[in-house]
């Protein structure tokens, strides 16, 4: 970096430190918000007289199927653990029967995954491959 | 060179500049074969393919709401999860995707306490363990800390954090931020979610003239030097160009709770009701900050050392600036080693 590149920068950066600086660029960030919202709007109100869907209505309809998503995501979890409990339970009531004693233990992520594998389907889960 | 040879050689300097430039977003990057393992929303966990996993141990990678986690793998030869694969670990990557309007109502208690626990669940069951470590840079860091302070019981055995904002005093971002006529609502009552090129601009306007100017003067300077610059200049541009939107409610409760309020470090910062105390972070705690960082200065990040409860406590504070210091040309040899060994001890069965 030459000389006169080294002192325009360091300039340049006590400038976007100062005080004055961070005023201008809130204002002009106030502005430019203000202009889109209008210009969001006005676009917003010739689609709906145009009878067409406008973007608040397709994005409403996608934050639905967002929130389903949570949901249905809630869901699984909540079916994954009732099968990794019965699992267990299943294992502790073997394991009684062999030993004659308490087994199971600690329920662990990998007694939990060789049971709740075989179910995950939807959702994006396993079995999606991607190379990327 | 002589100057009617560099005169003679501007033409064609010239023109390769140019087509560097113009060709960047081909530039292949984050190309480390991935599978995906759970997909929600616009969240997608990835886990990396290895045939040489011998750490029992897995790592999450959780990098920032804002530019891609493509940065853990930027180009052969320049891949932090490549590092880690040949290390054998068991490397899984958090990607928050790409957030459009209808994921406005994402706060910070949704990658918190739902999107971050649901993938690091994911990964345990992926990885069949019990115990995972997480690796978070910059805001991910973040976020991975809330998540440690918010449950006691976290199967997070070690927290990994790589120039992590904390504490916002005297940060530049606050500056800016921290002043009546910065109405984050007004921008957030206008968009879905906040376009990533006007956060890119608020980023690169710290450093105008770094930014604007001498990346390409440095970059013309390379091309008429006859060197090839094309490898180590566009992978990164074309990071650096790709910026998801930011959801508006996290957006705003980023900027008011950490920037406007800075209540994390305060312990004033609730989710869902429930207060972030750092200091209930237990896990084996490994920081790093970087020098010359201006977007996370290490005066930002180092309170974190004194408040969280953690027995094991290491920090490693390198010089380099908030990106370079993990994806710059000497992190392979300066950085990542060190970051493999502080893991190799912690993590065993």
């Amino acid at each position: 970096m030459g000389e006169g590149e080294e002192r325009t920068a360091k300039a340049a950066e006590e400038l976007v430190q100062s005080n004055a600086f961070g005023e201008l660029l809130a204002r002009a960030t106030q502005n430019v918000m203000g202009l889109t919202k209008i210009g969001f709007d006005l676009m917003d109100l010739t689609v709906r007289n145009l009878r067409l869907a406008g973007k608040p209505d397709i994005t409403r309809l996608a934050a639905q199927l967002a929130r389903t998503e949570d949901k249905l995501e809630r869901v699984l979890q909540e079916v994954e653990r009732l099968q990794s409990e019965v699992a267990a339970g299943a294992r502790q009531s073997g394991n009684s029967r062999d030993n004659g004693g308490a087994g199971g233990g600690r329920r662990s992520a990998k007694a939990r995954s060789t049971n709740a594998r075989g179910s995950r389907s939807t959702n994006g889960r396993s079995g999606a491959r991607s190379k990327s | 060179m002589n100057p009617v040879a560099q005169l003679a050689r501007t033409p064609a300097a010239a023109i390769e500049w140019l087509n560097i430039l113009l060709t960047t977003d081909d530039a292949e990057i984050g190309v480390t074969p991935k599978d995906v393992v759970w997909t929600h929303r616009r969240t997608t966990l990835y886990r990396y393919r290895s045939d040489q996993r011998t750490q029992p141990v897995p790592v999450l990678l959780v990098f920032a709401l804002i530019n891609r986690p493509h940065i853990f793998d930027l180009a052969k030869q320049n891949s932090f999860v490549e590092f880690l694969l040949d290390e054998g670990y068991d490397v899984f990557l958090l990607d928050w995707g790409e957030p459009g309007d209808e994921d406005a109502d994402l706060g910070l208690d949704d990658y918190v306490c739902d999107a971050l626990p649901w993938g690091i669940r994911e990964t345990l069951l992926a990885a069949e363990e019990d115990e995972v470590t997480l690796l978070g840079w910059c805001i991910g860091g973040t976020l991975c800390a809330m998540h440690a302070a918010l449950t006691p019981d976290s199967p997070a055995r070690n927290l990994a954090l790589l120039t992590t904002p904390i504490d916002t005093d005297g940060s530049l971002y606050a500056k800016w931020i921290r002043r009546d006529s910065f109405d984050a609502e007004q921008i957030t009552d206008t968009y879905g979610s906040i376009p990533g090129p006007s956060i890119d601009f608020a980023n690169k306007l710290m450093k105008p003239v770094t930014n604007y100017w001498s990346t390409y003067r440095q970059l013309w300077e390379g091309v008429l030097g006859g060197k090839d610059p094309r490898a180590s200049y566009q992978p990164m541009a074309k990071w650096v160009a790709d910026n998801p939107p930011f959801p508006a409610r996290a957006f705003r409760e980023w900027v008011t709770w950490m920037y406007k309020d800075n209540r994390l470090v305060d312990g004033r910062l609730r989710l869902r009701g429930e207060r972030v105390d750092l200091s209930r972070i237990e896990q084996n705690l490994l920081v790093v900050t970087a020098g010359a960082d201006h977007i996370a200065p290490p005066p930002g990040t180092r309170p974190l050392l004194d408040l969280v409860s953690s027995g094991d406590v290491t920090h490693f504070d390198r010089p380099g600036g908030h990106i370079g210091l993990m994806a710059g040309s000497k992190a392979r040899e300066e950085i990542w080693p060190d970051i493999v060994e502080w893991l190799d001890g912690r993590s065993d069965r």
